[in-house]
């Protein structure tokens, strides 16, 4: 077995910089997110391969939270419109948990299929390597599993990293992750050492059936009282690896400008307002239900799997203390629907 | 699939505005043409295109109609930041367009069907590229019922048609009614749905197709269907708000359809499958 030795990780992620951004779990003041290990500052940064999920998953890799589409200037009456492909970098995204590989699967899904390529989406995707990191601990509000992700073996992942007593197994399992091996397959060192068996989950959740019974629950007094702490920050969409949705706005100045696009959420009036004032989702109820209902709903109904990964963030950070393992329970429980 | 000089379906192709019409006070309709001459992309009625006043914002909109390969026409009203700017420019002005997206009307199944076409206010315009196209194949559909009302006499979109050209049509009718009396109206007044209470088609053979204000659309629907239309009989097209156009961005769900891609235009039967949101 390929095994990469504690020691060696800076020097890995030194050499895989000289030729790609490379973003990795950090400590970072009080946040903690995927950072380019350019940017990693020894006195004010912290690695952390260890911890089980960053607040920030790697999705603003490949979704950028702002994405600037094409430039345009404007003459009198002529409009000239500047779409030329913007340089992309190669990229590693090193650390990534199974729940956040799904997130990109998901993501995959979204923007590759269905109808419409989107070209900006593919252009950066092309470019980059998912080297994940294996969960045999799961944390107390993983639920991954229940979720259908594969802690141990995610699948989009180019080279699986297992944490073993004296560092990582190296798994390469595509040749993007042959590539990438290749430029520090020196550091890398050939040992038999023993996995760690998979610890058991402390949370679990039944989603089988949810999305077939949903489907008679859309007026279920369940979404006003679970949609009532709800204070529709958005937070959760921010911070869910499967949260896709955007905005495309402009900006512009004087003759000139750029169109962009940038992240949205569902959670916010203004997502579905029409001008001249229709809303079809103009109570906080209809999109917080919304939300729900594209996570275990609708997302299976079109792509064949939930649109939650049991990663756990939301569950931790809502301020309300929604909690969307209680609405699949409730769900489940209930005695309506198929 | 994308607009005509670029490969990438979120990039808008330059078409130029070469005559603008003043239906209403607040309704233009824009003919808008390749710089090169010829449309961007070929439409079918009932689809839709991105719109963009590039430097001010973008904006999704029905086709009204497609002229051969000469112009795209957008029958526009002014109701917000970006359709306030559409109505300050000229001829001449350059514009983005994206598209054809949606699925469109279902021309085919429709034919020998008799139509009837229900329309409120600015609900015409998509309405209008299905009308106009069974008046080009005239002889593939029976008879012809319109129906449109407006709040006012002003705010009546495309009147040469409605008064003029689409009553000589063969087999054609048209009735239209505006919202309350008004000195020199001399035609009917009264809401859309009531009148169609009073007109009492019948459902045999016709293929009912609605637009107008949801309210307006959910008031025709229950009247329908306690005429016996069926729900395959009934088809609507709706409207969310939208930003990428190709099913993407997120916003345009109702359920797990989009708009944008799998709508706008539902019959009554796949609307019902549907949450009520709209």
């Amino acid at each position: 077995m390929k095994v990469l030795k504690f020691g060696k990780i800076e020097q890995v992620l030194d050499r895989l910089a000289q030729q790609a951004e490379v973003y990795v779990p950090m400590l970072r003041g009080q946040q903690t997110g995927f950072y380019s290990w350019n940017t990693y500052d020894e006195g004010y940064d912290d690695l952390m391969f260890d911890i089980l999920n960053v607040y920030q998953s790697p999705k603003h890799v490949i979704l950028p939270q702002t994405e600037m589409m094409y430039r345009f200037r404007q003459e009198g009456q002529d409009v000239i419109i500047d779409a030329e492909a913007q340089e992309i970098t190669p990229k590693i995204i090193m650390g990534i948990r199974s729940c956040d590989v799904r997130g990109i699967e998901h993501l995959d899904a979204v923007f590759l299929t269905k109808g419409y390529v989107d070209e900006f989406y593919k252009a950066r995707r092309d470019k980059i390597t998912i080297i994940a990191n294996a969960c045999y601990n799961p944390g107390t509000n993983c639920f991954c599993a229940s979720m259908g992700v594969n802690p141990t073996d995610p699948e989009a992942a180019d080279i699986i990293m297992r944490e073993v007593e004296v560092g990582y197994v190296w798994d390469v399992k595509t040749e993007k992750g042959q590539a990438v091996t290749k430029q520090i397959e020196d550091l890398l060192e050939e040992e038999e050492v023993e996995l760690f068996p998979l610890k058991r989950f402390l949370r679990k959740v039944d989603y089988e059936g949810v999305a077939e019974k949903l489907k008679d629950m859309f007026d279920d007094p369940m979404w006003e009282k679970y949609s009532e702490p709800c204070q529709t920050c958005g937070i959760c969409t921010y911070l869910c690896p499967t949260c896709y949705c955007f905005d495309i706005q402009v900006k512009t100045w004087g003759e000139e400008g750029y169109r962009f696009r940038c992240w949205d959420s569902c959670m916010y009036r203004e997502y579905t307002q029409m001008a001249g004032g229709h809303n079809p989702r103009e109570a906080a109820k209809e999109r917080f239900r919304n939300r729900f209902l594209h996570k275990l709903q609708f997302f299976t109904e079109r792509y064949g799997q939930p649109l939650c990964t049991g990663c756990g963030r939301c569950v931790v950070v809502c301020p309300g203390g929604v909690n969307i393992i209680k609405i699949i329970d409730t769900v489940k429980e209930a005695k309506t629907g198929a | 699939m994308h607009s005509s000089n670029t490969q990438n379906p979120l990039v808008p192709g330059i078409v130029e505005v070469v005559k603008i019409i003043d239906e209403t006070p607040d309704v233009k309709n824009f003919y808008v043409r390749c710089v090169d001459g010829g449309v961007p992309f070929n439409v079918m009625p009932g689809q839709l295109a991105m719109v963009s006043l590039v430097p001010v914002g973008e904006a999704m909109f029905s086709v009204s109609w497609q002229e051969e390969n000469d112009h795209l026409e957008f029958a526009i009203k002014r109701v917000g930041l970006m359709t306030d700017e559409l109505h300050r420019i000229e001829v001449g002005q350059k514009l983005g367009v994206r598209g054809p997206y949606g699925n469109g009307f279902p021309v085919e199944a429709c034919k020998g069907k008799d139509m009837l076409f229900i329309g409120g206010g600015i609900g015409l315009a998509p309405l209008r590229s299905f009308i106009k196209y069974c008046f080009k194949h005239r002889e593939d559909y029976g008879k012809i019922t319109i129906l449109y009302g407006s709040r006012t006499s002003a705010d009546l979109c495309f009147k040469d048609e409605l008064f003029d050209k689409w009553p000589k049509e063969k087999d054609t009718q048209v009735y239209v009614t505006i919202d309350n009396p008004e000195e020199g109206w001399d035609g009917h007044v009264g809401f859309v749905p009531a009148y169609l209470e009073e007109l009492k088609p019948n459902p045999e053979g016709t293929i009912a197709v609605i637009c107008g204000p949801p309210i307006m659309i959910k008031f025709c629907l229950q009247s329908l269907e306690k005429m016996g239309f069926n729900d395959e009989q009934v088809i609507t097209t709706l409207e969310m708000r939208m930003k990428c156009g190709i099913g993407k961005c997120g916003r345009c769900n109702i359920g797990h359809e989009y708009i944008c891609l799998d709508g706008p235009v539902f019959n009554l039967a796949q609307l019902k499958q549907l949450p009520p949101e709209w």
